[in-house]
């Protein structure tokens, strides 16, 4: 499964639209990682928690953006936009959302 | 008017001082003082000495982390970036990047952000902390690249998002961009 955030598939022509797909996920990670998180503030500097939380949802949402997409029938995502937004204390939203497309020139993912 | 202030001083200090007599004496070394005017020396001396500790500390942590920024940077310089998603004819593998991380301030920075608000503006030490979250977050997405063997990203975009912990909140700064294999970079 192709994913871009661009228009088109490099290398390939799109022949076919079909409609919008989406991943999301809310994470949140334990007691131990804001505790530390509080002591690393003290400090200043990378919050390794927090961006491990961020990147962990991230690939969980584009996951199942393409497992959404495959199962429509779909050889690639264009388009793909990215949107994180805060949900409660200690959590995040990670949303992934595409369209989808059929190649005519079809590659392995 | 003023006399009566310092008399109310005088007052606390001397409750102070019946307080701390029945204390260990280890306890009276450090705390104890032999007249009000010794008292805020010694306190005020200690708080500034540990602002100032911690004053150079962070700012050692900050100037290491751009020194390591800049190093990386000079060694990912091969790989170009556009915010534009024109690609030429030849261009192959298009792959979507992401980078992301979360910085935080120390806690002497946040009192002088605190009392810099009070007057409003620019906030410069934000200012910077955002930008070195900036630069971070591409260099994430450029090491992707390099591993990739990727040598163009185009059409990056950013985002900015609060992070709110149980005690505090961080700010996360999110790059992401289509990175292609372009045989004329630019």
């Amino acid at each position: 499964m192709l994913v871009t955030n661009i228009d088109t598939i490099p290398g390939s022509e799109i022949i076919a639209d079909l409609g919008l797909v989406q991943g999301s996920t809310v994470r949140s990670k334990h007691l131990g990682t804001d505790i530390a998180a509080f002591f690393k503030s003290l400090i200043g500097g990378e919050i390794k928690g927090y961006s491990d939380l961020l990147v962990e949802g991230r690939e969980e949402a584009i996951n199942r953006l393409k497992e959404n997409a495959a199962a429509i029938g779909a050889d690639a995502v264009v388009n793909v936009r990215l949107t994180t937004a805060s949900i409660a204390k200690g959590a995040a939203e990670m949303v992934a959302y595409g369209t989808a497309v059929k190649l005519s020139d079809k590659k392995p993912a | 008017m003023i006399s009566a202030l310092f008399d109310r001083i005088n007052e606390y200090f001397i409750s102070y001082q019946q307080r701390i007599s029945d204390a260990p004496e280890w306890f009276q070394k450090i705390f104890g003082a032999d007249s009000l005017w010794d008292l805020i020396l010694k306190n005020g001396l200690q708080a500034f000495g540990i602002a100032l500790a911690g004053w150079l500390l962070t700012t050692y942590f900050e100037r290491r982390h751009i020194a390591l920024l800049t190093e990386q940077e000079s060694k990912l310089q091969h790989i170009s970036l556009s915010t534009t998603d024109i690609i030429d004819a030849q261009a192959t593998e298009g792959v979507l990047l992401t980078g992301s991380i979360v910085l935080a301030h120390d806690i002497f920075r946040k009192l002088i952000i605190t009392i810099r608000r009070i007057i409003g503006g620019n906030v410069i030490l934000y200012e910077r902390l955002t930008m070195r979250s900036r630069r971070a977050a591409i260099i994430q997405l450029k090491e992707e690249a390099r591993i990739r063997g990727i040598n163009r990203i185009i059409n990056i975009r950013f985002g900015t998002v609060e992070i709110p912990g149980r005690f505090l909140s961080g700010v996360a700064l999110v790059a992401y961009g289509t990175g292609v294999k372009s045989s004329s970079p630019q």
